[in-house]
């Protein structure tokens, strides 16, 4: 081992006197320490890397094919994937891999939630997880108008409508973010633009950020303490590991279990039962015929549930934007001592197992039509939504002020 | 409760089987990285849209005068069809050695051209419009004794570009930038009048 | 920590079954059948192409299909693609667009014949099958003379009726509650009868469609077959690959305690 390193001492010396390449391995990487008893739920922040890089490299090879405009769109992915080699490969990549960037991401927040991630000192890092959340929103919104099927074009104008209801101005912004009186070419064109160039950057920015802000206050752990609170005789946190090669090598396991996952669905159902690539989305976009229920995909299915719930047009996207923005103030509402769920009462668990419970029921709502039952059963939902937000000051305080532990539990595995 | 079991005994690091696992993933993964790039770098290759376009493009020739030239396009490339007269033929014995690869041993062109007239039928002559140099338009100047181009000019092809000539069968002369004589493309014929650009005679159709 | 990889994989497994059968799947009334067709069927999918050639693409494109990729695809050689698959006027790459000038067959039927590319993905191959076999005789409230139990009020005549036949739909009355919750006579669907008797007994009418239905899937999704053979490959090495890291990472893990 050491005689390969001296054989590259010479390029080594090089690079390391004019890039801190070492310095930032040694930092970064074998010098940082990650608590040691980081579980499953520890595996989507890096699986969500995965999935912005593989929708990047995806994206820039379907981009090689796609046409933007409304008269070329749906017909140049239909050419590309029946004649362009490997493309029928390729662009259901992209399509799946958009849905399960989400299933991570919503997994990753759920963690979060699980284990107190966003308290102090970690309040920064969760609202930069918040514009990702809300970048890579528009960002899969504008995705799926580019093909221009029917529920492309559908969706479009449902979501875009939603911007109308805003007092005044609606109208008018509506018409200033199509481009034109109703969804066509300029809007595809500039989605286009967003789609490929604008957000991919803004979104790698605010990945930056998100690991820059994770690296200065470290990770939090499933038992939520702060584990550089007790350092070693070296200096390192005891409850702590190096990040490589214990979590860079347990993180590989991640990706291939991941993958394998990702390519059953990727190579056998790649529509996933019409919840990953609409049916109606293979019928070109037709102006003057709706599909018989025009329901956005599922990750955005519990806001358009929420939205439907409400009677009034107005208040229900009023409510819709609340429910979103009601996650950036997480960090303020909750009052607990201790971090984790494992150690506040029983309370506190029945209050997220509820929301956890209300906000997945409310995911499958939206993807139903608006019976009469469900819409219901989307009232009961969104009230045991918002109150999860409404009655975390109260009940956290409550329970969540027990003995804080000491050390992390750990099992060897 | 948890193993904070800091004062048992650490066992011996296994270096040898450490080294192994890491051999055995970074080489699995990186065959799997190999072939994963499989698929995106072959979606560069020319699409069945690319190869349909591609495909033989036939020409009349019964329209054409002797000592005419008409220009087609094939596979994205411009084609050159000379109807040569027997002047025209008769001008390329001259200057063998004017030229800089007059039995066509450097250059590209089919086995069934590899002749003096460079030709399948010596009455026509198919050739792709690119100066073999740096890949600009030959202009055609056919008629013999030209001395804008040099001197005892038998006719052929002048290069604007930099300069280079070629006779009529393509053939290209010394003292030009282009060091090898004009590309001939696969072609036959279909009875008496009828060029095929993309198919060699007594191919299957279609195939290439 | 098997018992949470063996709940992740179950959670998981189980989503997949939910997902692959649930959001398509609209619920089927009574009356409406399975296609059950097999992609991987060449014989079935050739005589589906050559039913589509005959009695289809006068009206109905494949504007993304080229012929030669029909033949290719369904092993059809060169001399028999050219002499029953690709009309005088066209090349054998071209793609399959139906001659009927589109502005006049919408005037013609009140609307023009679809594209029928990717049907099979927009409808679903139960839809098609269940279109095709449910044409019965309405000459009293359609001018074609046919009525649709799948799609009702279908512009469509009965192309087929050669073949199958016209069947009647018997009908039968029933009390259903209305709108404003008052009982109201409304007319359900029973069973066919036989009506007038085309070339073929219903089983063998059934085989037809199917094979038809067959080619429209193979049409919608040409590569189906190829990326499900490479995809066991694929999950094979990845859990081959994910076997040789997980040893990698016990053995580091081992050190930690």
């Amino acid at each position: 081992m050491s005689a390969v390193i001296e054989g590259k001492g010479g390029f080594r010396a090089w690079l390391n006197k004019r890039m801190p390449v070492d310095q930032f391995v040694a930092d970064q990487l074998t010098g940082y320490y990650a608590p040691k008893n980081f579980n499953v739920w520890y595996f989507f922040g890096s699986l969500a890397l995965l999935m912005f890089v593989m929708q990047i490299v995806t994206g820039i090879f379907v981009t090689m094919h796609f046409k933007p405009g409304d008269a070329t769109a749906w017909d140049s992915v239909q050419r590309m994937v029946r004649e362009v080699p490997y493309m029928w490969l390729i662009q259901p990549m992209h399509a799946v891999g958009a849905s399960f960037f989400f299933i991570v991401v919503y997994l990753h927040m759920a963690r979060a939630f699980l284990y107190g991630s966003y308290k102090a000192p970690r309040e920064l890092l969760w609202l930069i997880g918040m514009l990702i959340y809300l970048a890579l929103m528009a960002e899969a919104f504008m995705g799926y108008v580019l093909p221009f099927g029917n529920m492309s074009y559908w969706g479009a104008q449902v979501i875009i409508n939603i911007f109308g209801t805003i007092p005044g101005i609606g109208p008018d912004l509506v018409e200033w973010i199509r481009g034109d009186y109703g969804i066509g070419d300029a809007t595809l064109n500039r989605f286009f633009s967003l789609h490929v160039v604008a957000l991919p950057f803004i979104i790698a920015l605010l990945v930056a950020l998100h690991l820059v802000a994770l690296r200065q206050v470290g990770s939090n752990n499933p038992d939520g303490i702060e584990i550089k609170e007790k350092l070693g005789p070296d200096g390192k946190p005891i409850d702590g590991i190096p990040f490589h090669p214990y979590y860079t090598l347990k993180d590989i396991v991640g990706v291939g279990l991941f993958l394998t996952l990702f390519a059953i669905v990727l190579f056998f159902v790649p529509t996933f039962g019409g919840l990953f690539m609409e049916s109606p989305n293979f019928e070109p976009a037709n102006p003057v015929s709706t599909p018989e229920h025009i329901a956005p995909v599922w990750y955005f299915t519990p806001y358009y549930a929420i939205l439907r719930a409400v009677p009034n047009q107005r208040i229900g996207a009023l409510l819709m934007a609340l429910s979103i923005m009601a996650f950036l103030f997480l960090p303020w509402l909750d009052r607990a001592k201790n971090k984790s769920m494992r150690y506040r009462g029983f309370a506190s668990k029945v209050l997220l197992g509820t929301f956890f419970v209300a906000f997945l029921m409310l995911m499958w709502l939206g993807l139903k039509p608006a019976d009469p039952l469900y819409v219901v059963l989307a009232r009961i939902c969104t009230a045991l939504y918002f109150a999860f937000f409404i009655l975390l000051p109260f009940v956290s305080r409550a329970d969540g002020n027990g003995p804080v532990p000491e050390r992390v539990t750990y099992h060897a595995h | 409760m948890s193993d904070h079991a800091a004062d048992a005994a650490v066992p011996e690091v296994d270096e040898s089987r450490r080294k192994f696992l890491i051999a055995a993933t970074a080489g699995t993964g990186a065959v799997g990285a190999v072939l994963t790039a499989v698929p995106f770098l072959a979606s560069w290759n020319p699409s069945e849209s690319a190869r349909a376009a591609g495909l033989p493009t036939e020409i009349d020739l019964s329209k054409m005068e002797p000592g005419q030239m008409t220009t087609h396009f094939w596979r994205k490339k411009q084609i050159y069809v000379v109807k040569r007269t027997p002047e025209m033929l008769a001008s390329l014995t001259s200057h063998d050695g004017e030229l800089k690869d007059p039995k066509s041993e450097e250059s590209d062109q089919p086995a069934y051209a590899r002749n003096e007239a460079r030709s399948l039928r010596p009455d026509v002559l198919v050739l792709i419009g690119t100066c073999t140099h740096l890949g600009c338009l030959p202009k055609t100047r056919f008629t013999p004794g030209d001395a804008t181009v040099m001197a005892n000019w038998p006719g052929g092809f002048f290069c604007p570009c930099h300069g280079s000539k070629f006779d009529l069968a393509g053939r290209v002369f010394e003292g030009s930038p282009a060091s090898v004589n004009l590309v001939v493309p696969p072609y036959s014929f279909e009875g008496d009048n009828k060029l095929i650009i993309g198919v060699d005679p007594a191919a299957q159709k279609g195939a290439a | 920590m098997p018992i949470k990889f063996a709940s992740v994989a179950a959670a998981f497994a189980l989503l997949l079954g939910a997902g692959a059968v649930s959001a398509d799947e609209g619920g089927h009334a009574g009356w409406q059948r399975q296609a059950d067709n097999e992609i991987g069927n060449l014989p079935s999918l050739q005589r589906g192409a050559r039913n589509f050639m005959a009695y289809c693409s006068g009206c109905h494109s494949l504007r993304f299909m080229r012929y030669s990729r029909l033949a290719e695809d369904l092993k059809i050689p060169d001399d028999q693609r050219d002499q029953f698959l690709v009309p005088a006027s066209k090349k054998f790459t071209d793609y399959l667009v139906s001659s009927m000038p589109t502005k006049d067959a919408a005037e013609w039927f009140g609307r023009a014949p679809p594209d029928l590319s990717l049907v099979a993905r927009s409808r679903g191959s139960d839809w098609i099958f269940n279109f095709l076999t449910s044409f019965y005789a309405d000459p009293a409230s359609r001018q074609t003379g046919v009525n649709n139990l799948q799609l009702p009020g279908t512009a469509m005549p009965h192309v087929l009726a050669s073949v199958q036949g016209v069947q009647n739909a018997v009908w039968r009355n029933e009390e259903q509650p209305g709108p404003d919750g008052k009982p109201i006579a409304t007319r359900v669907f029973e069973k066919f009868e036989p009506g007038v008797v085309g070339s073929m007994a219903p089983e063998q009418y059934d085989e037809f469609v199917r094979d038809t239905v067959n080619f429209l899937q193979y049409v919608g999704d040409p590569t189906q077959l190829e990326r499900e053979g490479l995809g066991i490959w694929v999950v094979l090495f990845l859990l081959m690959f994910t076997g040789i890291a997980y040893m990698l990472k016990k053995e580091y893990w081992k050190d930690v305690r």
